[in-house]
């Protein structure tokens, strides 16, 4: 039996001798320091939970991380499945997906949709499944007394899934009006065009499903996706609460040693994108609103790149730690233009990911916020951070690092997640090393390889005719300028059924 | 973490996911120690294994509620300002600081003296644009220049957001604040070796606040009502929904804050509000996680135990909502699926009635619920449905919703929920559905406790609302509901005099000539 809670013990002796010296402090208005760099705390120690004594095999491949927790009569159990929507052709996208959705609501063979609706509802289980991009899920919720009955459910739907054609086509009925409001919002634009912009239309990062696709979609094609992934040698099991874990890996070995085919599915490698980005100032006129999104930025790094760590703490100072960060300190706290605005830079597991810089502002300081936005990114390229934005970065990542193991759910899922994602093994174990040994040479280095100014584009979704004419308050922005020597890019809001985008 | 205000997830809470632990056989409760200070600030601490972290937060019992026309914003505004240090942190001079807002404070009434000319030049249409530069005089002007010298002045001696700084230095996370209708709400996690920081913290912003960089700070709230309410397409029709629903009562206005009061809100107002309404005695605190209450107990009398008590009492809510005579309808277009809301005033929270509303809610909800069975599986009229229990401090509602599916109208749509109540009204509910809401209530209670932080707040809420020993009894309420509770219930509030419908159309289907659509204004 293992618990999460190992390392506890040795902070409570700590604890216990910092009271010692408190008690002495007494309790008048004096002891109170006059700045809080002056508080003294104790030694905190802790050492992240160790994944192989979590990790068990399982039949025909399928691996297990079980991490009790008996704190709440509750288990969660969740599995990740080596398939995703990557996988789709042009014709079937939007495929995956919906298999995903079905699997959950279309019903199992032994068990029509309303009635496994009904069972999960009276049990109280929450059931789900899901496909994404590059991964699927499956996963219940439930109280400990209806585990068994739950888990029974569960591999039905797992194994069995019926794909009863009602309820497939409500999904697509449901599909097709959400696909209908694909240019309501500023904030779903922005994200597609600027997947488009860096990505490129060819890979399936920025594919679409249209309502061609998804009417196309039949109980059979999904039963043939479903067979094709869904087999033991594709599942990464993370299971977390009050269970015991001899009697769950019994459970679960009978659930995965008979019943399934003989063949491991053959699953094709994620595709890395292609596709250059060309640097521009790209606009999409949106009227009727007095806000507009921006976005700025360029293709970033992969996980496994040796300046993974020093970019995400450079990051952290350019615009991703909140209100410590360049950016959000200048465009939100300084000139009071934007409510959000900060910076990322993601790291990608299949391929490089994507250094993004954004705010939202009125359609006249658009400009302005730019600007300022752009400034930054030279300067953090230029000049090395000061020591106090260094030990910040540092010390925050640092100090929550208890935080990525805080429940037993997020150790299980943790787990899980680094092992469908073959992450590197000592991570975790060599992280605050990692984030502590940084210079501020090293960010200065990491930034002038990583950041990229010339290669920037620029998006702005909103009322253009605003943008462009500015703050009469601060003639000196003009947001055409970001073009350079080239013209705007205006780009037109597409047919959302068809994704077709208008000529011209 | 920017997202300082969560009204919507607020009432949310309130709403569907009242707690707690049932006694059914497991009798865990929340049992916080509690420690009440001289000054009348309250404490709860409840110790809880697991990562070396604790929740930390408090809860300041105001809200939009206890604003009134002309400040509307102020509550949440002032939320924002509590980030901005204190006479010893961010800033490098105090004496200097001080002074230097003193002048903006005269240099801003000014200005607004200016601006307001400016108003009233364009509430008589001799000019069209108030903000225009050209308009302005050359005092104005003058002044502007002088400010904004001023200000660059001011950056000199401030220490950028050190009050986040500090907190990030420790490992402080998740650092953040909201405002509802009923109260304002402060929360970071701290390392279990470091509460005394957030005893520091948080007592030096409420004995010696300084409210720099307000004004930028105001444009700062006035992009998030661009973000939230303008610039979605549902947030003005919303917005408007709301303010029809209440015709009386002060929930009537949004919590962000009308846009002509966040435009004219001075500093003076905002300390007001704080000298009333954030005095010890309105202040509940709650930690939870991994530390020893003996010692917060000695921290929290050193620290806060130097707040003063309050002049006086905050005043209670006077103004009652009126009674509702007759349906009142709104509808309008926006860039959305076409969609009807129907709100039925109820009752506050933690009367004797809510958790059979909730319940109620229980078998209209979900996909096994009233609602998404009839409108959406078997009549197909509507992509998705539901219903939801508010209740507020002094007033509350329940809400129905629907999509309509395509080729379907919102008004059947409207007409089948009224079905789905009229249903409730005239036959008991079947024994197994209600068993089944109980034991969904049953399992989110447990759910509920997953997560120190979630524990942290929904004791305060519960402490702001009324009292935090409501948590306790909840669950009991919900499971001792009958099925002629329920009956009894829905005849009590559901009657068409006593509802507000909102019709929103798509913004594709506007081509469409029907009578009803006539004369809407955007």
């Amino acid at each position: 039996m293992k618990q999460i809670q190992i390392d506890r013990r040795r902070w409570l002796q700590m604890a216990t001798s910092g009271a010692l010296a408190l008690g002495s402090a007494g309790g008048t208005d004096k002891s109170i320091p006059v700045h809080p760099n002056q508080l003294k705390f104790g030694q905190l120690d802790f050492n992240p939970p160790e994944p192989s004594e979590y990790r068990h095999e399982l039949p025909h491949g399928a691996v297990a991380y079980l991490v009790e927790d008996h704190q709440l009569p509750l288990v969660r159990l969740g599995v990740t499945v080596r398939t995703g929507g990557y996988l789709n052709s042009d014709e079937d996208l939007g495929l995956a997906s919906m298999t995903g959705t079905l699997i959950r609501s279309g019903g199992t063979k032994s068990m029509s949709a309303s009635k496994f609706d009904e069972e999960a509802a009276f049990l109280a289980t929450e059931i789900h499944s899901h496909i994404g991009a590059t991964s699927a899920y499956a996963g219940i919720d439930c109280l400990k007394q209806n585990l068994e009955p739950s888990l029974v459910m569960f591999f039905d739907m797992l194994r069995n899934p019926a794909f009863n054609s009602e309820r497939l086509a409500l999904a697509q009925r449901h599909q097709l009006q959400n696909m209908q409001r694909r240019n309501d919002r500023t904030s779903v634009i922005e994200n597609r065009e600027f997947q488009r912009l860096l990505r490129g239309d060819s890979h399936f990062s920025s594919k679409l499903a249209t309502e061609k696709s998804i009417t196309s979609i039949t109980a059979h094609k999904m039963s043939r996706f479903h067979a094709q992934y869904y087999h033991p040698s594709s599942l990464v099991f993370a299971v977390s609460g009050d269970f015991d874990t001899k009697e769950i890996l019994v459970r679960l070995k009978n659930s995965l040693r008979e019943g399934w085919s003989a063949n491991r599915p053959d699953v094709s490698t994620v595709p890395k994108p292609k596709h250059q980005p060309t640097p521009c100032l790209a606009m999409v006129n949106k009227t009727g609103v007095n806000q507009s999104r921006v976005s700025i930025g360029h293709l970033g790094i992969q996980r496994n790149n040796p300046d993974h760590i020093a970019v995400m703490v450079m990051n952290s100072i350019l615009g991703g730690g909140g209100f410590t960060s360049r950016i959000t300190g200048r465009v939100r706290s300084d000139e009071g233009l934007a409510y959000s605005a900060r910076s990322s830079f993601r790291a990608g597991v299949y391929y490089p990911g994507v250094f993004r810089a954004s705010f939202q502002s009125k359609n006249g300081s658009c400009a302005q916020a730019t600007a300022i936005v752009l400034e930054e990114i030279e300067r953090i390229c230029n000049e090395k951070v000061s020591q106090k934005e260094l030990d910040t970065a540092k010390n925050y990542l640092v100090e929550i690092f208890p935080r990525f193991f805080a429940t037993a759910s997020i150790v299980a899922g943790t787990f899980a997640d680094d092992e469908y994602t073959r992450r590197e093994k000592d991570y975790w174990k060599q992280y605050r090393n990692r984030v502590a040994a940084l210079t501020a040479d090293d960010l200065l280095k990491a930034a002038q390889q990583h950041l990229h100014p010339s290669e920037i584009v620029i998006l702005a979704v909103g009322n253009v005719n605003e943008i462009l004419r500015g703050n009469p308050d601060r003639p000196q922005y003009k947001f055409e300028n970001f073009a350079k020597n080239t013209d705007i890019r205006h780009i037109p809001l597409p047919d959302p059924l068809t994704m077709e985008y208008p000529k011209g | 973490m920017f997202e300082r205000t969560r009204r919507l997830c607020f009432t949310f809470l309130l709403a569907v996911s009242v707690p707690f632990m049932a006694d059914v056989g497991l009798g865990q409760r929340v049992t916080p120690s509690v420690h009440t200070l001289k000054n009348g600030m309250k404490f709860l601490f409840v110790p809880r294994k697991g990562d070396p972290n604790v929740s930390c937060g408090w809860i300041a019992k105001v809200g939009s509620v206890n604003e009134r026309p002309g400040v509307t914003g102020v509550a949440h505004l002032f939320e924002h300002m509590m980030f901005k240090g204190t006479h010893a942190i961010g800033t490098s001079n105090i004496q200097q600081d001080l002074k230097i807002i003193q002048r903006l404070d005269v240099l801003r009434s000014e200005i607004r003296q200016q601006e307001e000319s400016l108003l009233e030049k364009h509430r008589r249409g001799v000019i069209n644009n108030p903000k225009d530069p050209t308009s302005r005089s050359e005092q104005h002007k003058k002044l502007l220049t002088e400010f904004n010298a001023l200000l660059e002045q001011q950056r000199e001696l401030i220490i950028k957001d050190e009050f986040s700084r500090l907190y990030r230095n420790a490992g402080g996370s998740g650092m953040n604040a909201g405002t509802s209708w009923d109260y304002t709400i402060y929360f970071v996690n701290v390392p279990a070796n470091k509460i005394e920081l957030w005893f520091w913290m948080e007592s030096d912003r409420l004995a010696n606040p300084v409210f720099r960089e307000f004004y930028s700070e105001r444009d700062v709230v006035y992009e998030e009502r661009r973000m939230r309410v303008d610039s979605t397409p549902t947030g003005k029709l919303d917005e408007q929904f709301n303010a029809m629903f209440w015709q009386s009562s002060p929930y009537s206005w949004p919590v962000i804050g009308w846009p002509s009061d966040l435009e004219g809100i001075t500093r003076k107002e905002a300390l007001d509000f704080f000298s009333v309404h954030y005095a010890p005695n309105n202040l509940t605190a709650v930690l939870v996680g991994d530390f020893d209450p003996k010692h917060a107990k000695i921290f929290a009398e050193r620290y806060f135990g130097r707040l003063k008590r309050g002049p006086r009492r905050p005043e209670p809510i006077r103004t009652r909502e009126i009674n509702q005579l007759a349906e009142r309808r709104l509808a309008g277009y926006a860039e959305t699926v076409p969609t009807v809301k129907v709100r039925y005033h109820t009752v506050a929270d933690a009367h004797v009635d809510e958790p059979v509303l909730i319940v109620l809610a229980g078998i209209l909800n979900g996909r096994t619920g009233r609602l998404y069975k009839s409108l959406v599986l078997d009549q197909e009229i509507a992509t998705n449905a539901g219903a939801g229990v508010s209740g507020l401090k002094f007033d509350g509602y329940f809400s129905l919703i629907g999509v309509a599916a395509k080729g379907h109208k919102p008004r059947e749509v409207e007409e089948a929920l009224y079905a789905e109540i009229e249903g409730i009204k005239q036959t008991l509910v079947d024994a197994r559905e209600l068993q089944k809401v109980k034991n969904q209530q049953l399992a989110g209670d447990f759910r509920r406790l997953r997560s120190k932080s979630s524990l942290m707040m929904q004791l305060l809420v519960y402490d702001a609302m009324g009292s935090w020993q409501n948590i306790n009894k909840f669950s009991d309420r919900i499971q001792a509901v009958t099925r002629s509770d329920i009956q009894r219930i829905a005849k009590k509030y559901f009657h068409p005099s006593n509802r507000t419908v909102a019709i929103y159309h798509s913004q594709l289907d506007r081509i469409d000539p029907s009578p009803t659509k006539q004369g809407v204004a955007r």
